[in-house]
């Protein structure tokens, strides 16, 4: 049987704004069931690959294939505080053509949020608006998601919470690429660890029986390298 | 065309829903509005100048700038949280975000215009009785056309550092045709002088909102790209 088709492919993905060159020849693919961390230092080009990836913007060369529904999580929520929680997921599902009362409801609820669905977005702390993100990403229940530093200004229950949907979603067969530097709390849900280093993809590694530190290290020599 | 107006519903609603809650531009607009009819209104010698022959240029200058404070917050709103991206990720076409847009700016600005209408008639003491529904009918066709063009020159300059100057800046030349139409039409109104006698005008001010509304609607998608 031939293998399956990649949910998302990226082709040597390359990003210019003006005349800096922010990804060079990038090339992915991620298949269903597959989550992969995607790290690099700070200005590797880990948020304009997840914008790519996800289409908010387009590759100065190159090409990004993508079979299924896309979701993102970015490091700003989307969310309008004006808006209830509730309010906020109900306005999405409807674009997404989803029934948003259900869905959203549901979503507040895997999100530790259902206390909270009719207060404004405004009045949330960041690791509730963080969550709310997440629900908002997955209201039409996206094949390939993509997150970008997903565990930032959560507690280590919202944390765990996270996580849990995480495991979840790759069990359901879903596409997760995750940028993120929590390598640590993220090395039980990812199969594969992408190293990301000054716009350019230096090497895709299973992740399989690896510990940590181990990892760490050859982030370190990869980095080091250049 | 089911799909499309669905969503252009969801976010003129969205919108509203915002601006009912906030009153932010609102208040702005109205405050606006009344200082406008009140220092023209004071600035004028009685005894030299009727208050029928400034007017219609009183009107259209209320009604113009009023509408501008709502026009730059139509995108604002969006950059909060850039909660555009998370409108452009459910995939609805670019023309629906277009037509949503409008459609709230068209009931902002007409809101604005609605409440104004009786502080204008009370200032003045014009005689529009029987004029009103042809007021109305000029009202509508040169609105339609300014907001038009504010609604596509506000997605344009809400990315640049001075969004809420650049709007005026850009969208005042458009304003000159349809407003000088405007003024000149409710001149003859105020006069009680026959609609016949400005065919040229209204004619004129038609053309505008078609050239106007199908250029900004093939024109927007350019303002979504980074």
């Amino acid at each position: 049987m031939p293998p399956a088709e990649p949910l998302l492919a990226a082709h040597d993905v390359a990003r210019r704004f003006g005349h800096r060159r922010v990804l060079n020849g990038v090339s992915l693919t991620l298949g269903a069931g597959e989550t992969v961390l995607l790290v690099g230092p700070n200005g590797a080009g880990k948020t304009t690959l997840l914008r790519v990836l996800a289409g908010l913007l387009r590759a100065s060369a190159g090409r990004v294939e993508r079979r299924g529904r896309v979701g993102l999580v970015a490091h700003y929520s989307m969310l309008y505080d004006a808006l209830t929680a509730r309010e906020n997921l109900r306005f999405f599902a409807r674009l997404h053509g989803v029934e948003g009362r259900r869905r959203g409801d549901e979503l507040l609820e895997q999100m530790g949020l259902a206390a909270f669905g009719d207060e404004r977005v405004g009045a949330f702390s960041r690791g509730m608006t963080q969550r709310l993100a997440i629900a908002r990403a997955l209201l039409h229940d996206p094949d390939i998601l993509l997150l970008d530093e997903p565990l930032t200004g959560l507690d280590d229950p919202s944390c765990a919470k996270v996580l849990q949907v995480l495991g979840e979603l790759r069990a359901r067969g879903r596409a997760l690429l995750i940028a993120s530097h929590q390598l640590a709390e993220l090395l039980g849900v990812v199969t594969s660890i992408g190293f990301l280093v000054k716009g350019s993809l230096a090497a895709v590694e299973p992740v399989a029986g690896r510990r940590a530190d181990a990892i760490t290290a050859r982030y370190r020599e990869i980095t080091a390298r250049g | 065309m089911a799909e499309l107006l669905r969503a252009a519903m969801a976010i003129a609603g969205k919108d509203l829903a915002i601006e009912w809650r906030t009153k932010t531009a609102f208040v702005s607009s109205m405050t606006f509005a009344v200082l406008v009819l009140a220092v023209l209104f004071f600035a004028r010698d009685p005894t030299a100048v009727g208050a029928v022959e400034v007017a219609p240029g009183a009107l259209w200058v209320t009604f113009t700038f009023a509408a501008m404070i709502g026009l730059n917050r139509a995108f604002l709103l969006e950059r909060e949280n850039r909660a555009m991206d998370g409108i452009l990720l459910s995939q609805v076409p670019p023309v629906a975000v277009f037509f949503g847009k409008l459609a709230a700016n068209l009931v902002f600005v007409g809101t604005v215009e609605l409440v104004s209408l009786p502080l204008f008639i009370l200032f003045y003491d014009v005689p529009i009785g029987r004029g009103l529904p042809a007021l109305a009918l000029i009202t509508v066709m040169a609105t339609v056309a300014f907001v038009a063009v504010g609604t596509l020159l506000s997605s344009m300059v809400v990315r640049t550092r001075f969004a809420e100057l650049m709007l005026p800046l850009l969208l005042l030349p458009f304003l000159v045709p349809p407003v000088v139409g405007a003024v000149q039409v409710t001149a003859r109104i105020l006069a009680e002088r026959p609609l016949s006698e400005v065919q040229g005008w209204l004619k004129l001010l038609a053309a505008f909102d078609i050239v106007f509304v199908t250029l900004s609607t093939l024109l927007f998608e350019a303002t979504l790209e980074e």
